[in-house]
């Protein structure tokens, strides 16, 4: 399960072309992290949980 | 240069200094076409390639007594190889002679560890696709120098000298080409440096009073080889009425242990001593050690300058300098301060060993450089590697 900031999103893609996984899921949300405060990165993962779930198809 | 250019009428010859066409052996289309294949094909740096031929290419390959289908450099996180030919074709790209070839080959020879390994050798990083936007700075030594024509001399990081710009743009072109690492997608360089386009130097060994890098590595004097490190930017050390050597280190030093340099506790460099300042620091019984010792002892930043960087904290897992209280930092950790002339103050060095010294540039004024290298001793990558960098010896066919 990856999670990478949206700057990095062709990037990641190209990594996972390169690994024969066209199309590999994984996550977005939004860049930077870096300079983020707790409660930031809270809403942050918060905001991504949903979509984490998807992936590794994980109901609620 | 006014007027169009016509089939008869091509390219080159003495145009570029005074404007006259002379040279009416090729015909410019097909110059042309060739030339924006390449661009078209997304093969270039952004500058125009030399277009390589089979019976060019085969030039190259008569250099070396190495199979062309020889597996030269790898990066085996992106499942990608280069071959020799490969290799080749980027150095004709690049603009090298044929002659360059072997010392394109020993660059790949000398960076092999540090990419295969990622990162086994003291000065480097094995990072090639960083934000930080790394570069390879490769020093070239020994007889074959003054027999490629390489600049050792003034300008060393300028251009105007075709060994120097080729094969450093060879290194270039290979990575880009052969592995993929191309700006907006697997180079992931925030801004980098010019010296991403090519960083190939020489030491002036002629006026240099002291030993040269090859020499600190074991390699006697009919050796040429090269070295491989890499750098993120080099910085210029203004000190032209230095008259002491502690003046003139201390500036040294004081570059080195700047905060905007510091993205961990610890860092390395590579000091470009001028002829000048070599002069300067030989006259007063200075060698290379006595400089990396002085550079390690006195390259410290305060804990004042630090704080308000907002670097006094040290990150959980890549123990990067971050603000004292950031979300990552670790509780109670600090870089290690000691007490000097009542300051606490950070060396940013981990030992003399983090400091290599060549002596490179004209000996028209006291200018030098230091040039901020990856690894060193306090970092993972440098742990298992030696003093000096990653070297190969250049090896032509018939000579091994």
């Amino acid at each position: 399960m990856s999670v990478c900031t949206d700057k990095f999103r062709t990037t990641a893609e190209a990594m996972a072309r390169l690994h024969g996984f066209e199309g590999y899921r994984f996550v977005l949300v939004h860049h930077p992290i870096a300079s983020l405060e707790l409660p930031e990165i809270a809403q942050l993962a918060a905001g991504a949980l949903d979509e984490v779930l998807a992936i590794l198809e994980v109901t609620r | 240069m006014t007027g169009d250019v016509t089939a008869s009428d091509t390219a080159t010859g003495d145009t570029a200094a005074s404007g006259t066409i002379t040279n009416t052996l090729i015909d410019h289309q097909q110059v042309r076409r060739a030339i924006e294949h390449y661009y078209e094909e997304g093969f270039t740096d952004g500058l125009p390639v030399v277009p390589p031929t089979e019976s060019y290419l085969a030039e190259f390959l008569a250099q070396v007594d190495r199979s062309p289908d020889e597996v030269v450099a790898a990066m085996p996180h992106l499942n990608r190889q280069c071959t020799l030919r490969v290799a080749a074709i980027n150095s004709i790209m690049a603009g090298c002679l044929p002659e360059y070839f072997p010392v394109v080959l020993a660059v790949l020879d000398a960076m092999r560890v540090d990419v295969g390994a990622r990162g086994a050798t003291r000065f480097s990083s094995g990072l090639w696709q960083s934000t930080t936007g790394t570069v390879p700075i490769t020093v070239v030594n020994g007889p074959v120098r003054l027999r490629l024509g390489f600049n050792c001399q003034g300008n060393i990081f300028g251009p105007g000298f075709r060994p120097n710009a080729t094969i450093g743009r060879a290194l270039r072109l290979i990575v880009m080409n052969a592995f993929g690492l191309k700006p907006h997608v697997l180079d992931q360089s925030t801004q980098a440096t010019p010296a991403k386009y090519t960083c190939c130097i020489a030491e002036n060994e002629e006026e240099s009073p002291w030993e040269p890098l090859s020499a600190e590595a074991g390699y006697g004097p009919e050796a040429s080889t090269v070295s491989f490190m890499m750098m993120r930017s080099t910085l210029h050390i203004e000190a032209r009425s230095a008259t002491r050597p502690d003046h003139l280190l201390s500036d040294v030093a004081n570059s080195v242990g700047r905060t905007g340099g510091l993205y961990s506790e610890k860092t390395a460099c590579l000091v470009v001593v001028s002829p000048e300042h070599a002069q300067l620091l030989h006259s007063h019984g200075w060698g290379k050690q006595e400089i990396r010792e002085f550079v390690a002892e006195n390259a410290v930043c305060t804990r004042e300058a630090m704080e308000r960087a907002g670097k006094t904290g040290i990150s959980r897992d890549m123990h990067w300098l971050v603000p004292a209280d950031h979300p990552d930092a670790l509780p109670g950790e600090e870089p290690q301060f000691e007490r000097r002339d009542g300051a606490d103050v950070h060396r940013v060095l981990g030992s003399p060993d983090d400091v290599v010294v060549i002596v490179a540039g004209a000996a028209n004024a006291g200018v030098s450089t230091v040039v901020d290298l990856m690894g060193g001793s306090s970092s993972p990558s440098g742990r298992g590697g030696g003093r000096v960098p990653a070297m190969s010896e250049i090896v032509t066919r018939g000579s091994a």
